[in-house]
């Protein structure tokens, strides 16, 4: 999240994590490298 | 202590062509099987709602690759404009688009061709005029400083090798106080040098 942060966007917020290629056939290359999909929310600073 | 940010050590044209070829596939033959999952399967695995998702078209879902969901961090409200990056076949984009309501507005980019006609096909299908799809990189983004409330996008910044470039885009197109809410593909373990350079395991 440090890159969003140095964008200028503040109030970073994560939300939940997926092993969202568990029974792909990506899932092998997704397991040796713990992948897994997030969420977050950020805001541009002001008004 | 100011943190730095490497682009990726990839050939960014190359990454591009191969990201267009796979998505192509995904839009114009969804049932073909990837490496990744799709369609209303994926949207069941990541708690899309599925009550709506089922009024849907077959088409308007069947080419969803997206890898969580970015409407679980905060509604959106009626008239919000909303840029959605990487917007494929418009999944995320038309839900949007029933959310805010004919006073708003969401705006679609995405690089692949044969995605942006089957979205707007798909916007036309719901008879959907607030959403419109636009050719162009998550890095160079064909809109206006500061005309967004929110922006959103799922699993598409993680093709992009140079992410600060994105996300420094994002915070140019947001108004002050907007916001994003963002689904993508993180990695916890430490990425050799050969894997980052290996095209094939970013596009799966």
């Amino acid at each position: 999240m440090a890159v969003v942060r140095q964008a200028g966007l503040v109030d970073v917020r994560v939300g939940c994590m997926i092993d969202v290629f568990s029974g792909s056939a990506h899932e092998s290359d997704a397991k040796d490298f713990e992948t897994r999909g997030i969420v977050f929310s950020a805001r541009k600073p002001g008004a | 202590m100011t943190d730095t940010f490497e682009v990726a050590p990839v050939d960014v044209d190359r990454l591009r062509l191969e990201v267009q070829l796979k998505y192509r596939e995904v839009a114009t033959n969804p049932d073909k099987g990837f490496h990744f999952h799709v369609g209303r399967a994926l949207a069941h695995m990541l708690d899309y709602p599925m009550d709506v998702v089922d009024t849907l078209p077959p088409q308007v879902v069947e080419s969803f690759a997206g890898v969580n969901n970015p409407f679980t961090m905060g509604e959106l409200r009626l008239g919000d404009a909303v840029l959605d990056i990487g917007s494929g076949a418009g999944f995320d984009s038309l839900l949007a688009g029933r959310m805010v309501g004919p006073l708003g507005h969401v705006t679609g980019v995405d690089m692949t061709p044969e995605m942006r006609a089957k979205a707007r096909a798909n916007a036309a299908l719901l008879g959907l005029a607030n959403v419109e799809f636009m050719d162009g990189l998550a890095e160079r983004l064909p809109l206006s400083d500061a005309s967004c409330d929110v922006v959103i996008s799922n699993g598409v910044i993680n093709l992009c090798p140079d992410k600060l470039a994105v996300y420094r885009e994002i915070h140019r197109v947001l108004r002050p106080g907007g916001r994003v809410q963002i689904a993508d593909v993180v990695v916890q373990k430490p990425l050799p040098e050969e894997a980052v350079a290996d095209i094939d395991l970013w596009t799966g």
